[in-house]
């Protein structure tokens, strides 16, 4: 008895090598203790379809390279889940009218379905050129053999999804090691930032008791004026450097994305008229029940909203647009300030990008980092004659269908 | 007679810089460097205006602000802190107003005239 083929494919499924090269040298195997002239591995790929994984001999075979969904006896043999056993003349592609281009010059086909039935996953494929018939006891040989080269594959796949996982889970701890350096990073700066703060407000307080005290036309009087304005850019970065760090928790309540929107937009009313900024306010849906820190949010809102108006310092309109999108509330800010340059608009939210003379570059950071810390999203789009900052967060209302929304126009300028 | 602020604050330098400042507009100003410090002064002088940092090691100002509004429920107290966008919150919770600490003093100096002449 030839049982040692058992034993033989669990020694080649326990070697080293890639799966195809380990298929290979079982495929070699079949071949040679079944005495056939190929032996060829089929397995499923995306779609369902078989490609070829493995030969005895080589995976420069000029036979058949894959086999379409239900074509050929390999679909035959997975459909039923039986070793299917073809003998036919030397000529012609077919087997009781199944056609299957890999029987051409073929006069013994043996097709063995891997996996079980309505799970098989491939065939194995054996293919001779004499007319043999394999004895009763072969093939069942022949079906424990192929099972034990299913499970060798099936090993493959499963080590190859946990290799797949592993890797992933090495990654998102590289991830997760780097935001906690960050964090640290984090509260490193904010603490010397309110350091550096105490200091250099008594330097510009003192700095500006001088400039009082020197009488009028006094040279001394320039370099102050220089100094003074120095310690304002400082202070004015120190106090986003505090704001982007510290700010870093929400307290989520109840609210209404119109009423924070609002109260945010009211907040510029001097700074529009003075600018001649035209604001157009629709609210399609009302209310857009969120959960929101409305102060946070509103610092968001303050921060795109400052954006527009320092990209329309010379006039324009701006247009903030309130609806509800399935599982968002959705507020649209646009303007007509030129839009943002499409080399930059990668990377307007990140920390200290600034394309301004006396930008922080830390408004639209900060106002991205509020809003994600909301379960929302912000987007950016140059439209039109301007920018488009698209600002999503979660709708938290009741979950009724969308006709039920009552829809509401209500245009109005500030 | 002339009003008297207390000033509350860690850093030295500030509290000169508010001292010689808000004596200049014509105030009294007593210092202190720390929370527990300040109740202290409250209890002894007679105060019409706490300006109170919030960031202090030891008793922090919102503590302060919770105890002084508890004793002396009328006394105004002006908030200073590194979070300009929390004003108005805080501002209609317990102080009387909420100042961003800066250089430029001229918003702390407008808000307490504000103050002290809403109170007569």
């Amino acid at each position: 008895m030839e049982y040692d083929i058992i034993e033989e494919v669990n020694e080649l499924a326990a070697s080293g090598g890639t799966l195809e090269e380990r298929l290979e040298r079982v495929a070699r195997l079949f071949a040679l203790k079944f005495h056939f002239d190929e032996c060829l591995f089929f397995l499923a790929g995306e779609g369902g379809a078989l490609k070829l994984a493995a030969s005895s001999s080589g995976l420069c075979t000029t036979g058949v390279l894959s086999y379409g969904n239900g074509e050929g006896l390999p679909a035959v043999a997975i459909e039923k889940g039986v070793l299917v056993e073809a003998h036919k003349g030397p000529r012609g592609a077919e087997w009781e009218g199944v056609p299957d281009r890999g029987l051409e010059g073929v006069s013994t086909a043996l097709v063995y379905p891997l996996g079980g039935k309505g799970a098989s996953f491939g065939v194995v494929y054996l293919k001779s050129r004499e007319r043999t018939k394999l004895p009763l006891v072969k093939k069942q040989l022949l079906k424990v053999a192929a099972i034990q080269a299913a499970l060798m594959v099936r090993n493959a796949a499963l080590i190859e999804d946990h290799r797949k996982a592993h890797s992933e889970l090495l990654e998102i701890q590289a991830r997760l090691a780097s935001s906690e350096k960050l964090l640290a990073l984090g509260d490193m700066a904010a603490t010397m930032a309110h350091e550096i703060r105490n200091p250099l407000l008594s330097i510009g307080g003192y700095a500006a008791r001088l400039k009082r005290q020197l009488p009028p036309g006094s040279p001394g009087l320039v370099y102050l004026d220089k100094m003074s304005h120095e310690i304002g850019r400082i202070e004015k970065i120190m106090n986003g450097i505090i704001r982007f760090l510290k700010d870093n928790l929400v307290e989520l309540k109840p609210d209404d994305l119109n009423g924070i929107v609002d109260e945010a937009l009211n907040v510029f009313a001097d700074e529009f008229s003075a600018h001649g900024i035209a604001v157009e306010r629709r609210s399609r849906h009302a209310p857009l029940p969120v959960l929101a820190d409305r102060e946070q949010m509103k610092i968001a809102f303050d921060n795109i909203i400052a954006n527009a108006i320092q990209s329309m310092e010379k006039g324009g309109a701006l247009k903030v647009v309130t609806s509800r999108s399935g599982d968002f509330a959705v507020a649209e800010v646009s303007d007509t300030g030129g839009g943002i340059d499409p080399k930059h608009i990668g990377y307007i939210f990140n920390p200290f990008f600034t394309t301004k003379k006396h930008g922080t570059g830390l408004g639209l950071p900060i106002a991205n980092s509020i809003i994600t810390r909301h379960r929302g999203g912000i987007e950016v789009r140059n439209e039109g004659r301007g920018a488009s900052f698209t600002i999503k967060l979660p709708y938290s209302g009741a979950a009724r269908p969308g006709a039920d929304v009552p829809p509401v126009e209500a245009g109005r300028a500030v | 007679m002339k009003k008297r602020i207390l000033v509350v604050d860690d850093e030295e330098g500030l509290r000169l810089l508010y001292k010689e400042e808000l004596e200049d507009e014509g105030w009294d100003v007593d210092l202190a460097a720390s929370g527990e410090e300040s109740l202290e002064r409250l209890e002894k002088d007679s105060i019409d205006l706490v300006l109170l940092d919030i960031k202090m090691p030891g008793m922090d100002g919102v503590e302060v602000l919770r105890r002084v509004k508890e004793k002396w429920k009328d006394l105004p107290v002006i908030l200073c802190t590194a979070y300009p966008h929390y004003k108005h919150d805080f501002g209609t919770w317990a102080s009387d107003a909420y100042i961003t600490k800066s250089s430029d003093l001229t918003e702390l100096k407008q808000t307490i005239k504000e103050i002290l002449g809403k109170k007569r």
